[in-house]
């Protein structure tokens, strides 16, 4: 019995993904019928099965979204504006289960059956799909001049091998969150360098205006990353040699961005110790109750400070671009969902259709809108009615401006497991140079 | 095994199977549990050790068998080594604290007295719990800045400034233990108890008779009649705590410095992360072998226990 048991847990593992991959599929499958149906049910009033017939049929999958709509409504939206192709909507998990969703997407594409067409993807995964071969070029579809019109850092993002393999959708990023009313006191400035930042900081710590000078997300997991890289990139540091073969993680610029993280706590203590174990939320939680002057985190956070019920900084929140070292620029994070289609997708015409439309002024003005995420397009942070609607996006243009692509390798799945393992013992333990060299070679026998 | 024995026996089933042999008669009915079993544990176990035998990754797409190349490069990994000694020492503190308490809470529980079903009925909670509150709960408990267990320890004057309990190696694990003990010592209680009530009523009274006092008594007649409920709770207890995932996934993710990384936890990110099944495979086949081993050690330690009964 105990041993039945035993070699169950341990022996089914390795062949989870069977498992797995079967109920995706009749998740997928029933997914499909429910859209299916839906969708019959919206047309079957107006535009008669015999049409939809003719019509190319092309699906797409992505992580669900929720706002004032769903996905399914915005393709649903598609289906109604034209009638020469018929998407069929692949619902996936939410983007909080985002490894479920990687490895759906991963499964769907390594059958290479077409299917899904279209999907969206998280900025990590581009250059993954990209080597794999499952995601197509775009460049003949949207030559230099089309491009313009996006993020020159969420371009780049979406580039791998000089080739554009996706197009951008709509992005997030990290962002620099201050309090106005206890900046007022020190200076009234918002800090644009890290020893500024420090400096203040540690002034008003002891001040006793505030408990906590800076509080940013040291938990080993992929926020760690991203911390990093933001700082790592405002001393004109890098984690990957531009060419994405060797590490310079171990290079002067990147081991002072990371000493000045483990100093944070260690000499100026403007952070607590407790960033260690703190992802997104449990470092929010002491910021929006009054308790920190910066901290370092998504747009997710501006909603929550600016509601009374949920918070005792409102209206004292301010957002700015991230500090940067002397001499380099404010970095950025990116994060957020891009587009991509199926390189084997046998209605390759009709998925650049919907691809195209999708990313336009039009539907990203809606997305952002009807979901509040914001958009790629530089152009629609000017846009009236987001500026109405959205008074708190419209003001990232300068902060989105900064975006930064987190290592772009296809092996990003393990450089980054490496990373938060490596930065972890460095703010743990303080021995930077030691610790980044380590990680250099273990990133190199990676990506080498 | 005990099936097998059993069925050629005298019955109806001899008429209908006049036509078959007694023996593959037999066969013929063991074949839907056969069947069954070994679709759901056999064929996982033996394609689990074909994929840690090959390099198979989704993302490159590549399935080719490989030797032993993965076991010589997990035999190399420090990730993997660092992982195993702490799974070995979460399996091992928290089963033996679960046990020992355990044995003090079934020896409370033995006794009568007023309400005693209501106790033993809530002292399950606990354990019934879904570990993802748990893990959460814990979580604010221990909290390095608000968590009750430092504010408590601080007005005590234990301790002189919040500890930083999840965010500090030095007790990042203590604390996941303490979460598990917690969590499984009811169950490790309740076993314990249904062994206590196995043991005569007789042999106490009697011992008591001889002047025995409440402590001879247990150590020289209860404990040693518990002892194959004692070997068997423990086994229970230390190859499901070897498995420990969720309260590390949920509290540090392995962090901090993967000082909290246990081998569930590095084959989840191995096997889902980086969608290497090779090599995690061969991770999960090192903990299945390391989990044979721990089976063995408490079952030579149980057969002894029979062989000096008889």
């Amino acid at each position: 019995m105990t041993d039945m048991k035993k070699r169950q847990t341990a022996g089914s593992k390795p062949v989870g993904h069977v498992t797995i991959a079967d109920r995706r599929q009749f998740l997928i499958g029933s997914a499909g019928l429910l859209g299916a149906a839906a969708f019959g049910a919206g047309t079957s009033l107006g535009l008669g099965r015999a049409r939809a017939q003719s019509r190319a049929e092309i699906s797409f999958a992505s992580a669900a979204f929720f706002g004032k709509e769903t996905f399914g409504d915005l393709i649903k939206a598609f289906n109604e504006s034209q009638d020469r192709i018929l998407v069929k909507n692949i619902e996936l998990p939410p983007p909080s289960s985002s490894t479920e969703v990687y490895q759906g997407l991963v499964q769907q594409l390594a059958r290479r059956t077409g299917t899904p067409d279209v999907f969206s993807q998280d900025v990590i995964w581009i250059a993954g799909f990209a080597a794999a071969g499952w995601a197509l070029p775009l460049d003949e579809y949207f030559p230099a001049d089309k491009r313009s019109a996006y993020f020159t850092g969420t371009l780049n993002a979406c580039t791998y091998g000089g080739k554009l393999t996706a197009l951008p959708w709509f992005m997030d990023s990290g962002m620099f969150y201050y309090r106005k009313d206890v900046l007022e006191k020190h200076g009234g400035k918002v800090p644009e360098t890290w020893a500024d930042m420090a400096a203040i900081a540690a002034a008003a710590q002891k001040a006793g205006d505030i408990d906590f000078g800076y509080l940013w997300q040291g938990k080993q997991a992929e926020v760690l990353v991203c911390d990093a890289v933001e700082i790592i990139t405002s001393n004109n540091g890098a984690i990957l040699a531009p060419d994405g073969k060797s590490s310079l993680i171990n290079q002067k610029g990147a081991v002072e961005a990371i000493q000045f993280l483990h100093d944070t706590m260690a000499a100026s203590k403007i952070s607590p110790q407790d960033v260690l174990s703190w992802d997104e939320e449990p470092s929010r939680q002491p910021f929006t109750s009054g308790k920190a002057m910066f901290m370092r985190n998504w747009s997710y956070v501006y909603p929550i400070a600016q509601d009374a019920k949920a918070s005792q900084v409102v209206d004292k929140v301010g957002v700015a671009p991230l500090p940067s070292f002397p001499g380099g620029k404010s970095s950025a994070c990116l994060g957020g969902y891009q587009l991509g289609v199926n390189a084997n997708s046998k209605q390759r015409e009709a998925a650049i259709e919907l691809l195209t439309w999708l990313s336009s002024t039009e539907t990203q003005h809606r997305i952002a809108l009807n979901f509040g995420l914001a958009p790629t397009r530089p152009a629609l942070f000017q846009d009236a009615q987001i500026k109405k609607e959205q008074p708190f996006m419209a003001s990232l243009e300068k902060v989105f401006t900064g975006a930064t692509a987190r290592p772009i390798t296809p092996e990003y799945a393990k450089v980054t497991l490496a990373l938060q393992s490596g930065i972890s013992k460095a703010l743990v333990s303080g021995n930077v140079q030691a610790e980044m060299d380590a990680l250099a070679a273990q990133i190199n026998k990676i990506v080498g | 095994m005990s099936a097998a024995a059993t069925i050629p026996g005298i019955g109806r089933p001899r008429r209908l199977g006049r036509a078959l042999p007694g023996a593959l008669w037999a066969l013929l009915l063991l074949t839907p549990a056969f069947v069954s079993l070994a679709s759901v544990s056999f064929y996982p176990i033996v394609n689990g050790l074909y994929l840690s035998l090959t390099n198979t990754s989704l993302i490159t797409q590549e399935q080719d068998f490989t030797g032993f190349s993965n076991y010589v490069e997990l035999w190399g990994d420090p990730q993997f080594w660092n992982a195993w000694w702490h799974t070995m020492w979460f399996t091992t503190a928290s089963t033996v604290l679960e046990t020992v308490i355990g044995l003090g809470m079934a020896l409370i529980l033995c006794e009568a007295f007023k309400g005693r079903g209501l106790v033993r009925a809530a002292m399950l909670v606990p354990w019934a719990m879904p570990t993802v509150v748990t893990s959460k709960m814990f979580g604010w408990l221990f909290d390095g800045q608000n968590g009750i267990v430092n504010h408590i320890l601080l007005n005590a004057g234990l301790i002189d400034q919040n500890i930083n309990w999840y965010g500090s190696p030095d007790t990042a694990m203590t604390t996941i233990i303490i979460a598990d003990v917690w969590k499984t010592t009811p169950f490790m209680a309740l076993l314990l108890l249904t062994g206590f009530q196995t043991v005569p009523n007789s042999l106490i009274e009697a011992a008591r008779m001889d002047g025995a006092k409440g402590w001879i008594t247990f150590w020289y007649i209860r404990l040693p009649l518990l002892m194959p409920t004692l070997l068997i709770a423990g086994l229970f207890r230390a190859l499901d705590a070897f498995r420990v995932f969720d309260l590390v996934y949920v509290l540090t993710g392995g962090g901090p410095a993967d000082s909290t990384e246990t081998l569930s936890t590095l084959s989840y990110k191995v096997l889902f992360s980086t969608l290497q099944f090779g090599y995690g495979s061969a991770v999960s086949t090192a903990m299945f072998i390391t989990e044979g081993i721990i089976a063995l050690i408490f079952v030579v330690f149980l057969v002894r226990q029979i062989r000096r009964a008889q």
